[in-house]
């Protein structure tokens, strides 16, 4: 029996059968300008030639499934013949959900890959949990771990104590790569240029030129400065879709710092906003979310656990998630936990290679552990069960 | 002809509308929820006439072999069942009678550390803040920028 590993997240489907590589893949439809009649589901994105003004149709909203018939469009495209022809009978599905899920949520997700598609069985999860199991596979000598999952609607911090996930740490910052990119492209709307159509390609921007400061203030006057003196500042060329398809930061040596570039593409200057869109993450309350950032969430999670695990946290905390992807984020996260962590306790922050696809490679784990069939429920469960025993196995 | 005088900040504050501490919150909340939006612009199908029998829509071609079976089961419980916003989920779950740890407790308090301001027009550390508004600016530019395009928008 083939076991399917869907790390179903609101922006991206982390997806694969467990003998195989893993995809990330847009979960979501579009619609575009230029074909307006046509709704494109998830990869098809690829054929949209002329993607400006993306219109996007999202399954996910404040990071919970509302949106069903969307999800199913998305899912019977990756389920099908396109691309991973589930034979649904033989195969059992690994499939992520976010902490504290509405309970009517999961109901309804039982009877949708249940009823609807008819899987063999299946585990639904946290993201978290086949991230903990990932980090505990490679290193069984470790006793607690704490994840910080940034993903597209918001960062969670989740500490696992031997696999068992501690709910009373979970703490949620209410920042994502969505609340992000939606800021960058009000600030670039509002200071040089009418973006805010241009999601998918302010999404590109924030992706290639934000990276999260080191030294926030100093940054903050260097980015203030003329001419060469100001390292921080670049012209990003924005893509025509026809001889520019994607893109691109204009190297350093061809900037011109007056701005006027006789080539005649179009320029975005982006000088404090590199840095000040991701500190979002580090500080909400710069745009008056009132709630911690990372660290001091991080923080505050910790100290609501027993005092013996304390080091254990501070010395294990994982990075997964999309927003990780930002160049400094892991240094500087280190950096403010070093300082707010008690002087006794050592801090290390791993980040692991390929921080999106995580999680899926711990449930790829999961699924060639030997006891993977204990923890699944089959079909056969369901019918004779119904809710209740999925409630019994799943620890959502 | 009347000869516009310039006139003190202070003198002019006076004579300003200024917002209570209620019409800032709304319009603060205002602007943290368009930045929950999926999309700022129209759905591009919406701009078309609605399509008639010369002009349908393609249906889905990638539907399972057992299409009959699960149209069935789609019925009318998937119509009021799946189609409820993140609002009337979370009104449905009265998680504050529930025992926490839940959604509602697991989100970051408020941080202990003083906020920290930056002019709403350049994006710079500010000192000043905008007597009308409340919103911040950096320099006496910044601030004339801001009340002629930004300062009393989003205002209901």
């Amino acid at each position: 029996m083939a076991t399917l590993v869907l790390d179903n997240g609101a922006y991206s489907a982390k997806i694969g059968f467990s003998q195989e590589t893993v995809r990330v893949i847009p979960n979501c439809q579009f619609r575009s300008k230029t074909s307006r009649l046509k709704t494109f589901t998830a990869n098809q994105l690829d054929e949209i030639k002329d993607p400006s003004g993306l219109f996007y149709i999202l399954p996910f909203q404040k990071g919970y499934l509302v949106n069903w018939d969307v999800q199913r469009k998305v899912w019977d495209h990756l389920f099908g013949k396109e691309m991973f022809k589930v034979d649904f009978a033989d195969t059992s599905v690994i499939i992520t959900e976010p902490c504290f899920n509405f309970s009517s949520i999961q109901e309804s997700m039982n009877e949708i890959l249940f009823e609807e598609y008819q899987f063999q069985s299946v585990l639904r999860t946290n993201a978290g949990s086949l991230s903990a199991h990932h980090f505990f596979s490679s290193r069984p000598s470790e006793l607690c771990c704490l994840l910080v999952d940034s993903g597209f609607s918001f960062t969670h911090i989740i500490p696992y104590c031997r696999s068992k996930k501690m709910k009373e740490g979970i703490r949620r910052v209410n920042v994502g790569g969505k609340l992000l990119t939606n800021h960058l492209k009000e600030i670039i709307s509002y200071r040089q240029l009418h973006v805010m159509d241009e999601t998918h390609v302010i999404n590109q921007v924030k992706e290639d030129v934000c990276y999260v400061s080191q030294q926030f203030f100093k940054d903050m006057e260097i980015s203030q400065m003329k001419g060469e003196e100001n390292t921080v500042v670049r012209d990003y060329v924005l893509p025509d879709f026809s001889s520019i398809k994607k893109g691109f930061c204009k190297p350093r040596e061809e900037m011109v710092f007056s701005g006027k570039y006789k080539t005649g593409e179009q320029i975005l200057r982006l000088a404090n906003e590199r840095f000040a869109v991701p500190e979002m993450l580090f500080h909400p309350s710069d745009i008056g979310i009132q709630e911690m950032g990372i660290p001091e969430a991080i923080v505050h999670s910790i100290q609501s656990l027993p005092e013996e695990m304390h080091a254990h946290f501070f010395q294990n905390i994982v990075l997964t998630g999309g927003n990780i992807l930002f160049s400094g984020f892991r240094e500087r996260l280190e950096a403010e936990l070093r300082a707010l962590a008690p002087a006794h306790l050592p801090v290390s922050v791993l980040q692991p290679p390929n921080p999106i696809c995580y999680p899926w490679e711990g449930g790829k784990l999961l699924a060639h552990s030997p006891d993977y069939d204990e923890i699944v429920v089959t079909r056969e469960d369901f019918e004779e069960n119904g809710h209740f025993i999925c409630e019994e196995k799943f620890d959502i | 002809m009347v000869l516009e005088k310039k006139t003190s900040a202070r003198v002019e504050a006076g004579q300003r509308r200024v917002l209570d501490e209620a019409t800032r919150q709304r319009r603060l909340s205002r602007q943290l929820e368009a930045l929950e939006k999926d999309n700022f612009q129209d759905d591009p199908l919406s701009s078309l006439p609605p399509p008639g029998p010369t002009a349908r829509l393609p249906a889905f071609s990638e539907t399972e072999e057992p299409e009959k079976k699960r149209r069935k089961t789609r019925g009318d419980h998937f119509k009021q069942r799946f189609r409820k916003n993140f609002t009337t989920l979370l009104e449905e779950e009265n998680l504050s009678d529930r025992a926490e740890p839940n959604y509602l407790s697991a989100e970051a308090p408020p941080s202990s550390l003083p906020p920290r301001h930056f002019c709403c027009v350049c994006g710079f550390p500010s000192h000043y803040t905008c007597t009308t508004c409340g919103g911040r600016y950096c320099s006496s530019k910044c601030l004339c920028t801001h009340r002629e395009t930004r300062c009393l928008k989003w205002t209901l």
